[in-house]
């Protein structure tokens, strides 16, 4: 262990683990090196020691256990304390990172290091370098976010997701970090951007007609923006043509018209585009289509869409 | 008016759905091939037992047993592996856990508290933690160890969740750590344990939570962060901590279309249900997107929203009986995927939410802060809806704190009485 090597630990009584007695519950029979870390880290977290070799066991804490949370946040305090270089800690961070892709402390860590730094300029590319490895991680999206935000990086995401897009146009994460790099900013969005973004979003449509992802965006960009669902009654007519299956004879499905239903959602938003203007026959049309052939294992949420929609018309009444 | 339509009941969906895109990507691979591997353990028209005695055992390990150095990734999550195998076993066979048990339990627990914070951290000597605060109190609750409960320092305890939180109405996890929305769920509901709820505590949190309500429906880890079942959760649970969740749900969410976000998490033909928006099924989600259904259910007759289910137990039934267990003890994410405590622990509070039907009752309780997340009642699930063997069954939960149903209970009033 580099911290043992590098430093002496003569003046530090080791605080061994307490894991509540002889007979507790769950404990962990760890390596050697891995305890006896442990116990030099528990006492000099105890007297807060801020000093080189308190830095080092950190550093080799997390290579045994990055999930380690307390140790980063001792960490930090170390760096803080000495007014460590910032810049090497990034680099040695995103080591770190590339070793243990799933690990999530890291980013808080990052943040915390960048806010007092003020010097956003090596994340971005880290950052994508870390997408390489899981396009959808939760957590390296959060932190892009926050990165944004705080450092007002607008300019390059709309074009970073038409990448990330381009790569795999069902990432979930990707679109919802376009919606973030239109509609997070505080001035208003322009209606021609508003344009855009539909006729981008119905293109990746008619790419991929079922891809839950782009639908929801374009019903997200719809609603935001306030314009009606009626807007995409053509373009869903273009990907679901209803209009060949109704009138249906009695709830029979099996129609001869399959060839013209490529998209399940495109039925759905027919449904709420029909029961918004009352026209209750086509939107219980619509949700028997889904309930009986085109998405079944939500059929109980497609006949709760029924119910809810008669009892609203009977309220009307 | 036509009458409504009638679905079959108690049906399972083990087809393809019947439009499949021709552009493939990651995503699509890796979907096509789950579905087909889950495809190959449905059976049609059967379903494997529950394999109850191989689960226990599998869960015992942790309370029996000192876990290998590979755990040691765990070792800033130990209340949460005590929580775990005691939340799974509880539900298969609570007569399998012992008073003995029950203090080796609290003894472990009580060596995770920080004695400056008050918190619980996520083990010895380890700073204190909402996360670890939330699982340590829950496996109390299971304890029922009395002496364990009356030794609990909750004034400083309060101190640290009121030490968490922050301006804006969130709470960040621990001293320097994130804000979140799981840290408001895990600092309320530990509140409510301990009967320490107050306003100052809960103030600004609604309108934190609505504020992560994304586009799609669902619920981010943060505002504008993508929705994401596990924070559905969270967000979901905590607004059912913090005022009458009849009022609060419907104010601070959009629940048509959380409810449409909910809907689309389950899948065909696995049955089981995805965390996020094109995410793979995963058996965890069976309590996360789960958990939020069965709170639903328990609100929709207050909301005039009826009173049918409107997800497929039955298909979630399959998907966890055929897909989650494995051959050796413990339920996985899916097949192919290593069993773990912690899927364990959620895939079976997942099935009891298929089993169970739950409802809130106010008039079980006085209407007041600290009180709404303890008046959940249940019953079983009509067979019409899904069939339950009696060699499947789980027992019932509270959905809001995820404990054994009533140990929630006994532990808040244990301190109200005092």
């Amino acid at each position: 262990m580099a911290y043992l090597e590098q430093y002496n630990w003569d003046d530090i009584a080791p605080i061994p683990q307490n894991d509540g007695g002889e007979n507790a519950v769950a404990p962990i029979a760890y390596s050697d090196e891995y305890r006896i870390a442990m116990e030099y880290l528990r006492a000099v977290m105890r007297v807060n020691e801020f000093s080189d070799r308190a830095l080092k066991l950190t550093e080799d804490v997390i290579y045994m256990n990055a999930a380690h949370y307390t140790v980063w946040q001792y960490r930090t305090r170390i760096l803080f304390a000495l007014d460590k270089d910032l810049c090497q800690e990034l680099i040695w961070v995103e080591g770190v990172g590339r070793r243990f892709t799933k690990n999530y402390q890291i980013w808080n860590h990052r943040e915390v290091i960048i806010e007092k730094l003020g010097d956003p300029s090596r994340e971005l590319p880290f950052i994508e370098s870390m997408l390489e490895l899981d396009s959808k991680n939760y957590h390296v999206w959060s932190y892009r976010q926050w990165l944004v935000r705080r450092f007002d990086l607008w300019a390059t995401e709309v074009p970073f997701t038409d990448m990330m897009l381009e790569l795999d146009v069902r990432n979930n994460s990707a679109w919802n970090h376009r919606f973030f790099a239109i509609f997070g900013r505080a001035e208003a969005v322009l209606s021609s951007v508003v344009d855009d973004e539909i006729e981008f979003t119905k293109s990746a449509i008619f790419t991929a007609p079922q891809n839950p992802s782009a639908w929801n965006y374009l019903l997200g960009v719809l609603k935001k923006s306030g314009r009606p669902l009626s807007d995409l009654e053509q373009f869903c007519l273009t990907l679901s043509d209803l209009t060949k299956t109704f009138p249906a004879t009695s709830s029979s499905t099996t129609t001869s018209h399959e060839e013209d239903i490529l998209s399940a959602r495109a039925i759905e938003v027919l449904a709420e585009i029909y029961a918004e203007r009352n026209d209750f026959p086509r939107a219980t049309h619509a949700w028997t289509l889904l309930a009986e052939r085109y998405d079944c294992v939500r059929e109980n949420y497609w006949n709760f869409k029924k119910r809810s929609a008669v009892s609203r018309l009977a309220g009307c009444a | 008016m036509a009458a409504p339509y009638t679905p079959e009941l108690n049906k399972v969906h083990n087809e393809k759905v019947p439009i499949q895109d021709s552009l493939i990507t990651e995503t699509s691979e890796m979907q096509d091939e789950t579905a087909r591997v889950c495809e190959g353990l449905i059976l049609e028209g059967q379903l494997p037992n529950l394999n109850r005695s191989a689960h226990v055992e599998f869960l015992q390990v942790p309370l029996q047993n000192r876990l290998p150095a590979s755990f040691t990734g765990l070792d800033a999550s130990k209340p949460w592996i005590m929580y775990w195998p005691l939340q799974g076993i509880s539900l298969l066979d609570p007569l399998a856990l012992s008073p003995a048990d029950s203090s080796r339990v609290s003894a472990s627990v009580f060596a995770c508290i920080s004695p400056t914070e008050g918190g619980f951290g996520g083990g010895h000597g380890q700073i204190a933690h909402l996360a670890s605060t939330y699982a340590a109190l829950n496996a109390l609750a299971i304890s029922q160890d009395r002496e364990a409960w009356s030794a609990l320092d909750r004034k400083k305890i309060y101190g640290y969740l009121l030490a968490m939180k922050c301006e804006d109405g969130g709470f960040r996890m621990h001293h320097g750590g994130e804000e979140d929305v799981r840290a408001i769920y895990c600092a309320l509901a530990s509140a409510a344990l301990l009967n320490i709820m107050t306003e100052e505590l809960v103030a600004g949190s609604a309108e934190w939570i609505s504020r992560c309500q994304t586009y799609e429906g669902g619920i981010g880890g943060a505002p504008d962060n993508e929705a994401h079942g596990g924070y559905a959760f969270c967000g979901l649970a905590a607004l059912c901590l913090l005022g009458n969740p009849i009022e609060t749900v419907p104010k601070y969410l959009d629940l048509a279309n959380f409810i449409q976000w909910l809907s689309a998490r389950q899948y065909q033909p696995e049955g089981g249900f995805s965390g996020r928006s094109n995410k793979l099924v995963d058996g965890c989600y069976s309590w996360w997107v789960g958990g939020c259904w069965a709170i639903l259910e328990g609100l929709m007759p207050a909301l005039r929203m009826g009173s049918d289910v409107i997800w497929s137990k039955a298909d979630l039934q399959k998907y966890i009986l055929c897909c989650c267990q494995s051959a050796s003890g413990g339920l996985r994410d899916k097949p192919g995927k290593s069993a773990d405590f912690y899927h364990s622990c959620y895939v079976l509070s997942g099935l009891s939410v298929v089993q169970h039907r739950y409802k809130i009752s106010p008039q079980k309780r006085e209407s007041k802060l600290g009180e709404w997340s303890l008046m959940w009642d249940y019953e079983a699930e009509d067979e019409k809806v899904v069939k339950v063997v009696a060699a499947n069954a789980v027992g019932p939960l509270n959905p809001v704190h995820v404990l054994p149903w009533g140990v929630a209970e006994m532990m808040h009033d244990f301190y109200a009485k005092q």
